[in-house]
C-alpha cells in the first residue's frame, strides 16, 4: 500500500529574489522601480509572467491585487470594478478574454480609472498588446500605450538554476544526474518542468523514496500513464 | 508603523491560502481599525462574497486571538478608506479625519490632467481645426460654439483637447465649476445615484456646472435611461449658456443606438474631426514628449518610431516610454538600436526571413532536439511529432511546394508532408499542448 502524502507543502512564494532573471533584467527592473504607469509583459507560458506579477504584488504591500483572467479562473468582468483603489493591479492572462466585448469594456474602464487615480497596472499575456483579436479599439490603443517587454526564455543553465532553487526551497534533494535526466527528457519549458518537480515531490513523499533516476523513471511512467 | 491587528491576521492568512487566493482576494482589502472594530473594505461585492465564504470565519477567529480582551467586531464591506496614494489619515475621536472637499466640482467626474494643455498639444494638418475650435471655446465659453463636438479615432488627442479647455478655464477662473467625465463613468455614477436614491443630487450637481465635458459618448449607445438623463442635463446647460464639449469615435449621426433627438442636438454647435496625424506631426509629437521628459531623442529615432506607428498617438507614447526606459536602464544615449528593440517587443516585429531551414532550427530548439533528428529516419514520437509540426509550419509560412518541403526534410515523399499537415491540423483541434506549441512557434517565426 502506498502511503498518502500529507496535504501540506511549503509554499512557493514568488518573489523577485527567487526569480531567475536570465535575459530579463530590464523588465524586472522596470517592475521594481515602477515608474511606468502601465507595463505589459508578454511571452509563452512558463517564461515567468505569473511569478513576476505575484512578486510585484507582494512587493507593493497592501492594498494590491493579482487578477488572472485565464479560463480556469472564476472572475467575471464586473469583478474588476473598484480595484483601481489599490496601489497596484496586476492582470494575468489578459489576452484570454480577447474578443469578448464585455471583458474588454471592463478592462478599458479599469485602465481609465487607474490612470485617473495614478494606480499602477501590470499586464501579462502571451502576445504583444496589438496582437490579440480585441473587439474594442479603445481598449487596444490603451493596452498598446503600456511600456511593453517581451520576456525571454531561460537558457538551459538558467532552467537548471530555477529547478535547483525550487527544489531547495522545497527541501527536495535533487542529485546532479537526476537534473541531467530531467533536462534531457522533459525540459520543454520551465513551467512544465517545475510542475513535473511538484508531481515528483508528491510521488517521492508518498513512496518515501529519494528522487533518483530509477525512481523518477518509474514515477514518470505512472504519472504519464494516469494522465492519458 | 506599529503592527496592526489586520497585518497580523494577514500574515497568518498568507501562509494558509494559496498565493493566488491571497493576492486576488485578501491583498486588495483595506482596513480601518478602531476600538473594538476591524472594518475590512473590499473593491467590490465579488471580493466581499469570496472573503465571506472562504475566510471571514478564520479572520474573526484570528482577530479574536490577537486581541487582548473582547474579540473585535469584524465588518466586511465594499468601500475605500480614501486615496491610498496619500499617507493613512490620522484618526481623531475614533473617526477618520474628514477630508475637506469642494463640492460640487470635486466630486464630479475625473481629475483634470494638468499636462494636457494647449501648449503641449502638437498641432498638424490633421488636428488644427479641432484645436482652433477648442481654443475659441476656452476663450469664450458657452458662447462661441455650444456644444463643441469633436470626433475621430482612438488615441488622436480628443481627450487632450478637452483637458486643455478645462485647464484654460481654470486659469481664467479658479472657481469655475467644471467636470470632465467619461460617458461610462457618467452611466455608472447615475446608476449608483439611482440605487442610493440620490438621483436628485446627481441631477442638480451636473446642472449647476459652468462647463461639462463628456468623453467617448459612443458608450451611451443602447443605454436609454442614461441618454434620457443626459438629454435633460444637456438641455439645461445649453439653455443657461453653459459650455458642453463632447467627443466620440465617429460622426454623431453614425452612432447606432443613440436617440435621434440627441444626435440632432449634437449638431447645434460645431462638429469638428480629428484625423490621424501625418508622419511629420508624429515626429513632432515624439520630439515634444521627449522634451517634456527631458530626454534627448535623435530625429532619426523619432522618424523610425513614427513610421511604424502612424495611426495612433497613444501608442507612439508607449513606444517612446519604452525607449526612454531602456535608455535609463542602460544609462546609454538613445539610439536606433534601442528603438528597434522597443518596437520589436511592442509590435512583435520580426525582421528575419522565414525559411525552411529557419523553421527547422526554431522547432528543434523549441522541442530540445537536434536538427539532425528532424531530418533523420527515426520515427519515435519525440522526434516524429516535432518533425510534423515543422513540416506544417513550412507549408504555412513559406511558398515551397510539398515535394520541396519533403526534400528539405531528409528527402521525404510529398505525401508524407501532406499527411503531416493534416495530422497537425487535427491535433491542434484536439490537443491543447500541440495547439499551444504551434501558436508559440508561429509567433516566434512570423511575429
Amino acid at each position: 500500500m502506498r502511503q498518502l502524502a500529507l496535504g501540506i507543502r511549503l509554499r512557493d512564494e514568488s518573489t523577485f529574489e527567487n526569480f531567475v532573471i536570465g535575459a530579463n533584467a530590464e523588465p524586472v527592473a522596470a517592475l521594481r522601480t515602477g515608474t511606468a504607469p502601465s507595463v505589459w509583459l508578454w511571452g509563452p507560458s512558463g517564461v515567468g509572467k505569473t511569478h513576476l506579477l505575484q512578486a510585484a504584488c507582494a512587493e507593493a504591500g497592501a492594498p494590491a491585487a493579482y487578477l488572472s483572467l485565464g479560463p480556469g479562473d472564476p472572475l467575471s468582468p464586473e469583478a474588476l470594478a473598484g480595484f483601481e483603489r489599490a496601489r497596484l493591479v496586476c492582470v494575468d492572462e489578459v489576452d484570454a478574454v480577447a474578443g469578448d466585448a464585455r471583458w474588454e469594456r471592463a478592462l478599458f474602464a479599469l485602465f481609465n480609472a487607474c490612470a485617473d487615480l495614478g494606480t499602477r497596472l501590470i499586464f501579462a499575456a502571451r502576445a504583444a498588446p496589438r496582437t490579440p483579436a480585441w473587439a474594442l479599439e479603445d481598449w487596444r490603443s490603451r493596452a498598446a500605450a503600456s511600456v511593453v517587454y517581451q520576456l525571454r526564455d531561460l537558457d538551459e543553465a538558467g532552467r537548471i538554476e530555477a529547478l535547483r532553487r525550487r527544489a531547495e526551497r522545497r527541501g527536495i534533494e535533487l542529485p546532479a544526474e537526476t537534473v541531467d535526466y530531467l533536462m534531457r527528457r522533459r525540459a520543454r519549458d520551465l513551467g512544465s518542468l517545475l510542475a513535473l518537480l511538484d508531481a515528483l515531490d508528491q510521488a517521492s513523499l508518498a513512496a518515501q523514496r529519494r528522487l533518483t533516476v530509477p525512481f523518477i523513471r518509474a514515477a514518470l511512467e505512472r504519472i504519464e500513464g494516469t494522465r492519458s | 508603523m506599529s503592527d496592526s491587528l489586520w497585518n497580523r491576521c494577514r500574515r497568518v492568512l498568507e501562509g494558509e491560502l494559496t498565493e493566488q487566493q491571497f493576492n486576488t482576494w485578501v491583498r486588495p482589502l483595506q482596513s480601518l481599525e478602531r476600538d473594538g472594530e476591524l472594518r475590512l473594505l473590499a473593491p467590490n461585492r465579488y471580493v466581499v462574497e469570496w472573503i465571506d465564504q472562504h475566510s471571514l470565519a478564520r479572520i474573526k477567529e484570528l482577530a479574536g486571538s490577537f486581541s487582548d480582551g473582547a474579540a473585535p467586531q469584524v465588518i466586511l464591506d465594499v468601500g475605500t478608506r480614501g486615496p491610498v496614494s496619500e499617507p493613512p489619515q490620522p484618526v481623531a475621536n475614533g473617526k477618520p479625519a474628514a477630508r475637506p472637499q469642494r463640492a460640487p466640482p470635486a466630486v464630479l467626474g475625473s481629475r483634470i490632467n494638468a499636462d494636457f494643455t494647449f501648449a503641449t498639444f502638437v498641432e498638424g494638418k490633421s488636428n488644427q481645426l479641432a484645436k482652433a475650435a477648442a481654443m475659441q471655446v476656452a476663450g469664450n465659453p458657452g458662447k462661441a460654439y455650444n456644444p463643441l463636438f469633436i470626433y475621430g479615432g482612438v488615441g488622436l488627442g480628443k481627450t487632450h483637447l478637452m483637458h486643455a479647455v478645462a485647464n484654460r478655464l481654470r486659469e481664467q477662473d479658479p472657481d469655475v465649476r467644471l467636470a470632465y467625465v467619461h460617458s461610462e463613468r457618467f452611466v455608472s455614477d447615475m446608476v449608483k445615484a439611482l440605487q442610493h436614491n440620490t438621483i436628485n443630487d446627481f441631477k442638480s450637481a451636473y446642472r449647476s456646472l459652468d462647463a461639462l465635458m463628456i468623453d467617448d459618448i459612443q458608450f451611451f449607445a443602447g443605454k436609454e435611461r442614461s441618454q434620457e438623463e443626459f438629454f435633460h442635463t444637456f438641455n439645461a446647460l445649453l439653455e443657461s449658456q453653459q459650455q458642453v464639449i463632447l467627443t466620440c469615435d465617429r460622426y454623431p449621426k453614425e452612432v447606432d443606438g443613440l436617440e435621434e433627438r440627441l444626435k440632432s442636438r449634437f449638431g447645434w454647435g460645431l462638429t469638428v474631426a480629428i484625423e490621424p496625424p501625418e508622419l511629420e506631426t508624429c515626429v513632432a509629437i515624439l520630439m515634444s514628449k521627449a522634451a517634456i521628459s527631458r530626454v534627448e531623442l535623435p530625429e532619426e529615432v523619432a522618424f523610425f518610431i513614427a513610421k511604424r506607428i502612424r495611426s495612433n498617438v497613444r501608442e507612439l507614447e508607449g513606444a517612446l516610454r519604452r525607449v526612454v526606459a531602456t535608455a535609463n536602464f542602460t544609462g546609454r544615449p538613445i539610439t536606433l538600436e534601442f528603438a528597434k528593440d522597443a518596437l520589436r517587443d511592442l509590435l512583435a516585429l520580426q525582421e528575419k526571413l522565414v525559411t525552411v531551414e529557419n523553421i527547422q532550427k526554431t522547432v528543434a530548439e523549441y522541442y530540445k532536439i537536434r536538427i539532425a533528428d528532424l531530418l533523420s529516419k527515426r520515427r519515435n514520437r519525440s522526434v516524429a511529432r516535432p518533425r510534423q509540426v515543422a513540416m506544417a509550419l513550412s507549408k504555412e509560412l513559406t511558398n515551397h511546394s510539398l515535394p520541396e518541403i519533403g526534400d528539405a526534410f531528409g528527402g521525404r515523399d510529398h505525401t508524407t508532408v501532406l499527411h503531416a499537415c493534416r495530422r497537425v491540423k487535427e491535433l491542434r483541434e484536439t490537443e491543447r499542448r500541440i495547439a499551444e506549441d504551434y501558436l508559440n512557434l508561429l509567433r516566434t517565426l512570423a511575429g
